[in-house]
């Protein structure tokens, strides 16, 4: 088979902005060559490598939706050189993007089902894909809830997002924050997302859950998940390990025999079971 | 196979006649007691007393630090290069352990995903390997399933007869081509036994043993009684033939850049740390045991094929004195 250099990124446009939360934006990026953009598409779940040129790379899921054509966006926190300098980036400058890798969640198969997608602080844009994914074919669902927790109020990602589907009938969103976390005006729910899943138990007939978020927060919720009868092969999640060549080669984010940007980053929990805990 | 034999005398008139042709020639040189690989002037500077070369060629198909790309600022986007990669190079006085490890290399990068860097590398060099009249007790090759007489992943393989010529193995059409320029050097020959000449490496455990038993250990306390003396410099990884983890980093100027891919190793504390800080292989021995993991069971898992040759140089190298083999044998024992 002839090769081809993996490692050369499409060159994309920063159309948009948005202000997230403290030290997270969003990018909304359009790629600067049609003919990449003809040939481009992905589906929920898959992530790519974003890159700042002189800065280096970094890895985040696609946090828009396959069902909008024509741009991608990204959500991201300012933690390392990568993200500092992204977070430098105006609207209208030009950043590298590899991708679309990884796996995908198989939404086909989760067709009139409900879903609940039970996430945490950074770890709600990888579900967001799925998210607008599933209210763009609405019709194919029963029931979607959303359960959402951050820090604080400021920490919530989205905070315009979660405003529509709070209004929307068709999508149940469930916000809370850490104790302490709230403000006065706040009208969402105050607790841990654990406690607040208990409070608010979702059934397990007919449901899919989708789970995304710290360890400790994962950890905690999944034997909530079990004694409301969710089997294994209900739940799904999305791991987020370091990564830096997404193609199965530099060994970063290897669990076991398993590289996470190929053979994940979308694991059905029982496929989880199967790794060793390095995640 | 096809065999023939060339004189000892005249490997120096070989080696001038390949670099005349534009190839680049890399073969042992001493640097203090150790040696290395590298470009020569002359014959007399090459060295062939050594049991292991202190790296194997696997720098020569994936390099320290290698350029992915390059860009060039423009006014509002940037312009991007791939490298290209047409040096010619012919690695001389490998270990034919080398050579599977080369083997391995090329089927972990250009089986699923193939790399073009690697491949153009590959498709350029010619490795002549140089079996192994001496070993040391760092040497393991026999308790692996290879030993000094294995030719897989070579494209050809001397060996020193004692005779005063060496014996040619051609392995691959690549080592053919080699041997074809040059008719007048080599004289045609009958399949030898060489096995005579060769160092008789001792077997130190049973390999079916521990790759059925390892899988079954992951939990046991063995890695960290193995792993206390660690320190996590990363050293087995560098010198061995068969680690292939790598980073991707950025340089630049006001002009412009490259984007470079450098080797990396498991054994160090970030390597797996993600952006919150939590970190999954949090102690070192996590970190051993993976190496270890990924060399006998999660390779066979992948790829079919254990990724350890034996070459001993972990064991060389390590500044702890840690040793894979008695590890290895622990597992065994556990």
């Amino acid at each position: 088979m002839e090769a081809k250099n993996m490692y050369i990124p499409y060159q994309m446009r920063i159309e948009k902005v948005t202000y997230e939360a403290p030290q997270i934006k969003t990018f909304k990026l359009k790629f600067v060559n049609p003919e990449d953009e003809a040939k481009f598409s992905f589906k929920a779940g898959q992530f790519g490598e974003y890159s700042v040129f002189g800065e280096g790379e970094s890895t985040f899921c696609i946090a828009s939706s396959p069902t909008r054509k024509g741009y991608i966006e990204c959500t991201f926190r300012e933690v390392g050189r990568v993200t500092a300098a992204l977070a430098n980036c105006e609207e209208g400058s030009i950043v590298g993007f590899r991708g679309p890798y990884g796996n995908t969640f198989p939404m086909e198969s989760w067709f009139g089902k409900n879903l609940i997608f039970i996430t945490g602080g950074i770890a709600l844009p990888p579900l967001r894909c799925v998210i607008w994914n599933a209210l763009d074919w609405r019709d194919k669902f029963k029931d979607i809830t959303v359960l959402y927790g951050a820090r604080t109020v400021d920490d919530l990602v989205y905070k315009h997002e979660l405003a529509e589907w709070d209004s929307r009938k068709d999508i149940k969103l469930i916000q809370t924050v850490d104790p302490g976390g709230n403000t006065p005006e706040w009208k969402g729910e105050v607790g841990f997302v654990p406690t607040i899943l208990e409070k608010n138990p979702p059934s397990s007939k007919d449901t899919i859950a989708i789970v995304c978020g710290p360890p400790i927060m994962i950890k905690l919720t999944l034997p909530i998940l079990m004694k409301l009868g969710f089997n294994h092969e209900q739940i799904f999640t999305t791991l987020e390990n370091r990564m830096k060549c997404g193609i199965g080669k530099c060994g970063h984010c290897m669990v076991g025999n398993n590289y996470v940007c190929k053979d994940g980053p979308v694991y059905r929990y029982d496929e989880l079971l199967k790794l060793p805990l390095e995640y | 196979m096809n065999y023939k034999t060339l004189k000892t005398d005249k490997l120096p008139e070989l080696f001038d006649k390949i670099k005349k042709a534009g190839k680049t020639v890399l073969a042992p040189r001493k640097k203090g007691n150790k040696a290395f690989f590298s470009t020569f002037d002359s014959f007399d500077q090459i060295t062939f007393d050594y049991v292991q070369s202190a790296l194997s060629p696997k720098s020569v198909l994936f390099p320290r630090v290698e350029e992915l790309l390059t860009y060039k600022n423009l006014d509002d986007s940037y312009s991007i290069k791939e490298p290209e990669l047409k040096d010619e190079v012919v690695v001389f006085g490998m270990r034919p352990c080398d050579g599977i490890a080369l083997d391995y290399l090329s089927d972990f990068f250009l089986k699923e995903n193939p790399d073009k860097l690697l491949q153009d590398r590959k498709n350029n060099t010619t490795f002549i390997s140089l079996a192994c009249k001496k070993f040391d007790n760092d040497c393991f090759c026999t308790s692996v399933g290879s030993s000094p007489a294995e030719t897989k992943g070579s494209d050809l393989c001397f060996t020193d007869m004692g005779n005063g010529s060496y014996y040619v193995e051609i392995v691959t059409d690549k080592g053919k081509k080699l041997v074809d320029a040059f008719p007048d050097l080599f004289a045609d020959s009958k399949e030898m036994n060489k096995v005579e000449q060769l160092a008789k490496v001792p077997v130190r455990f049973d390999l079916k043993n521990i790759t059925t038993k390892i899988p079954t250990v992951f939990e046991t306390n063995i890695w960290l009684d193995q792993s206390l003396a660690c320190i996590g410099c990363g050293a087995c990884a560098y010198v061995c033939p068969t680690c292939s983890c790598f980073d991707i980093q950025d340089e630049c100027n006001p002009k412009g850049g490259t984007r470079l891919r450098c080797w990396d190793a498991c054994a160090f504390g970030q390597f797996t740390i993600h952006a919150s800080g939590h970190n999954p292989r949090e102690v070192q021995s996590n970190r051993w045991r993976n190496r270890v993991q990924h060399k006998f069971n999660y390779s066979v898992e992948n790829l079919n094929t254990i990724s350890c040759v034996g070459c001993g140089r972990c064991i060389r190298v390590c500044p702890a004195g840690m040793s894979i083999i008695e590890h290895l044998i622990s597992v065994e024992e556990a």
